[in-house]
């Protein structure tokens, strides 16, 4: 070592060795400086090579020898990879990940991943001072960068997934750990000895109502949701109104399973489904259409074989919430225009309120169609404030089963007094709602129809609904409909088809009658084909 | 044994300071050339106007560099290299070792990060020539031939393996039966070592007629579509008793 002394700079020489025997081979272990680790710190530490990937040796199935293992499997297995081709890495041990331990079982664990192609353009090397004062420098053979290792418990990736459609309606999300942690209790115990220690005091807190308790707010569970919310929306930070939340979570529980599996079937919740949605117990009806629009329909299906009796229990418990909510909501959808009886699924739920406030609004315009379809609500609903609904309610039990015989019936009835050529009013009572059956049935999948109840209050219409055929702006005009039975046979379904509500601007009724006017101007020829009456015209 | 894994901590505890330097690859070739106890140069600390300089001096002798193929190449290393001096700010890095008795050790902590630079010259201009020259040579080279190759297949009335073949099937015979006792004797003893087996492995082991042997499977195991792939024999229950291993021999009466 050599010392040089400069003007203004002072610098001194060391030799530099590279020993070249080392039986030491020299790696990097990488920290990142925000985990704050510090080395000096550690009292004991152990390091071993972390060998779960070692799964290429075949490990799957067949153990060695006698039970369970077949003759010269393993050669079979190796011939056939071969033949499609299929590669399996080497499994080498230098190049597995470090698992580190440091201050035993209770300290801190770390996961050392080797970082790659250090050694292609350029070499590292350790420069350490000897006593001698000269420099060592020996190369660096691997570098790992090891990362702590989470002792809490994380959310596997399904669960992940779960959680995040969820999102907007979770509000306590320390529930989300604990219905984790309850979950493998049930499962395995031993392994929630463990987690019960830690978590702190959170975890005290709620192991002891961990029990019976079930957090959870979801608003889409029909049931007592409104109780639950509000209940757990306000105690989300504390733990103490334990024994009030204890029943209602205890079966908010059983409800939130079911929904689990039941929301899985039903819908994907795809994230912009909830936006703007409004987080009360009434979210039922604001939520998206198509949840609605699908419930609905699903529901609809079903009720149609259901009794009324059925449909009155399953839903009994939750008329009470509904009813308020769905008043309001009813009356918009009526005043929309003539949507599918599908949609009224939700207001048959309701009590005869809803039902006869639909009434009041509604003057027998498309609504007799959704009438028709609502009967569902039972008849300890009667009391109703129209005439209309009282009526109706007396009628109402017995029409389900005869709808779809009577449906038929009453349009060849309607065809038979077309050729008549009653008079229309005269006809009206008994043909317009048979009339509008016609409609109902073209425009309809579930037809309830109740046949003298809307005639009480439909028969002001159909002659002013005659008198005005508004043939003005599109389609239902005598030159229209010869043009159709011109061009090939109908029968009055199509022709009804032909000329939907929406487009014309009429009223299902009105367009009954303004049909049936026509084709008794028009006198079209009739034929039978496939045992429906066809109108057809030969010019 | 604790040893294993136990990491020995004194480096850290002494908080040994090193340093990790980047050392071009020429470099470090040369290194690997050194003799005697390793000596490669000298490193000069010096302190500059309040700036530390560092800078390497490679030995005279190493700075030959050796090219690939014959001739020489007539470049040398430079032989001045300053040292770029990085600070360790994001990254705690700690050095340790591995014997090959797997004993692991932590060296030290890396207090000073640098880079090996040459300073450039001609010579270190004319080594990065070559270098490149070298690289971009193509790993692959066509080369015309002239002559058609004509030595790898020619036709043959019959191939030497076809026919050692035949000799060996003709050597064997056809194979003959023995008595049944043998033969399931054989067969025990063979599913002693593997539960299922398939026929073509049994009449390898038996050295039996397929039919024969079929015949005394009949009696004492089972023909298997496994849900694997293929069809396997395995024992009946009753003349099976596996229990990681063992089986008793089951005497059949004849």
């Amino acid at each position: 070592m050599a010392s040089l002394g400069g003007s203004s700079s002072s610098s001194t020489e060391y030799i530099v060795r590279v020993p070249k025997n080392t039986s030491k081979k020299y790696s990097i272990m990488a920290f990142n400086s925000g985990d704050k680790v510090n080395c000096s710190s550690w009292t004991q530490a152990r390091m071993e090579r972390d060998m779960s990937n070692r799964r290429m040796y075949g490990v799957e199935e067949t153990e060695e020898g006698a039970a369970g293992s077949e003759f010269g499997k393993k050669q079979r297995e190796e011939s056939r990879r071969k033949k499609f081709g299929i590669v399996t890495r080497e499994f080498k041990v230098e190049d597995q990940p470090w698992i580190l331990k440091v201050n035993g079982k209770a300290g801190k664990r770390f996961k050392g991943t080797k970082k790659g192609g250090i050694t292609e353009n350029a070499s590292y090397y350790i420069f350490t001072q000897c006593p001698d004062g000269a420099f060592e420098a020996f190369p660096v053979n691997g570098w790992y960068n090891f990362v702590p290792q989470a002792k809490h418990r994380t959310l596997t990736a399904e669960e992940a997934e779960e959680e995040w459609g969820r999102r907007n309606k979770v509000v306590n999300h320390f529930s989300i750990m604990l219905q984790r942690r309850l979950r493998e209790q049930e499962r395995g115990p031993d392994d929630d000895d463990e987690e019960g220690e830690k978590g702190g005091k959170k975890k005290k807190k709620k192991g002891g109502r961990g029990g019976d308790l079930r957090i959870h707010d979801l608003e889409d569970d029909l049931e007592l949701s409104s109780d639950e919310s509000d209940s757990s929306g306000g105690e989300d930070g504390d733990s103490k109104p334990k024994k009030k939340e204890g029943d209602v979570k205890g079966k908010g529980k059983k409800k939130k399973k079911k929904r689990g599996s039941d929301s899985e079937a039903n819908e994907d919740s795809d994230d912009g489904d909830f936006e703007g949605l409004e987080v009360d117990y009434m979210s039922d009806e604001s939520s998206s259409e198509e949840e609605v629009g699908e419930e609905k329909a699903k529901s609809n299906k079903e009720a149609v074989p259901k009794g009324i009796d059925e449909a009155s229990e399953s839903e009994e418990e939750s008329e009470e919430e509904k009813q308020n909510e769905e008043e309001g909501k009813e009356e918009e959808e009526e005043e929309e225009g003539k949507k599918t009886p599908v949609q009224t699924k939700k207001k048959r739920d309701s009590s005869g309120e809803s039902d006869t406030s639909e009434d009041s609004d509604i003057d027998g315009e498309a609504a007799s169609a959704l009438f028709m379809v609502k009967k569902r609500t039972p008849p300890k609903r009667g009391g109703g404030r129209g005439s209309g609904g009282s009526s109706r309610t007396g009628s109402r039990p017995g029409t389900p089963s005869i709808d779809s015989a009577s449906t038929s019936n009453t349009l060849r009835a309607a065809a038979s007094k077309l050729e008549q050529g009653k008079r229309q009013v005269v006809g009206g009572s008994s043909e317009s709602p048979a009339a509008k059956r016609l409609k109902m049935e073209s425009s309809s999948t579930a037809v309830t129809t109740q046949s003298p109840a809307p005639s009480g209050k439909s028969t002001p219409q159909p002659p002013s609904g005659k008198s005005t055929p508004s043939s003005s702006d599109v389609q239902l005009t005598e030159e229209a409909v010869r043009r159709y039975l011109i061009r090939k046979p109908m029968t009055t379904k199509d022709l009804l088809k032909k000329f939907q509500t929406k487009r014309t601007g009429l009223s299902s009724e009105q367009t009954v009658n303004v049909l049936a006017q026509i084709l008794k101007r028009l006198n079209p020829e009739r034929k039978n084909v496939n045992d429906k009456m066809h109108f057809y015209l030969t010019e | 044994m604790s040893e294993k894994g136990e990491v020995d901590l004194t480096g850290a505890k002494q908080n040994t300071g090193v340093w990790l330097v980047k050392v071009p690859k020429y470099l470090s070739q040369q290194w690997a050339k050194a003799s005697g106890r390793g000596e490669v140069g000298k490193l000069r600390i010096g302190k500059n106007q309040g700036k530390a300089e560092v800078e390497f001096t490679l030995n005279e002798d190493l700075t030959m560099i050796d090219s690939l193929g014959d001739k020489p190449s007539g470049v040398q290393a430079p032989r001045d290299h300053p040292f770029t001096m990085q600070t360790v700010g994001g990254q705690t890095l700690a050095v340790f070792t591995e014997t090959q008795s797997e004993r692991i050790s932590l060296e030290g902590l890396v207090v000073q990060r640098a880079e090996c630079r040459p300073a450039v010259s001609e010579n270190y201009m004319k080594l990065k020539r070559l270098q490149i020259e070298e690289l971009s040579k193509p790993v692959r080279l066509s080369q015309q031939l002239e002559k058609a190759v004509t030595t790898n297949y020619k036709p043959v009335a019959n191939h030497s393996y076809n026919l050692e073949y035949d000799r060996k099937k003709k050597e064997e015979g056809k194979r003959a039966r023995v008595d049944k006792q043998q033969v399931l004797d054989m067969l025990f003893s063979a599913f002693e070592k593997h539960q299922y087996y398939n026929i073509k492995d049994l009449v390898d082991i038996t050295k039996q007629p397929v039919s024969y042997l079929k015949e005394i499977l009949r009696d004492i195991g089972i023909y298997n579509v496994k849900g694997t792939h293929k069809n396997t024999w395995e024992l009946k229950p009753e003349y099976r008793h596996y229990q990681g291993g063992e089986e008793e021999e089951k005497e059949t009466d004849d």
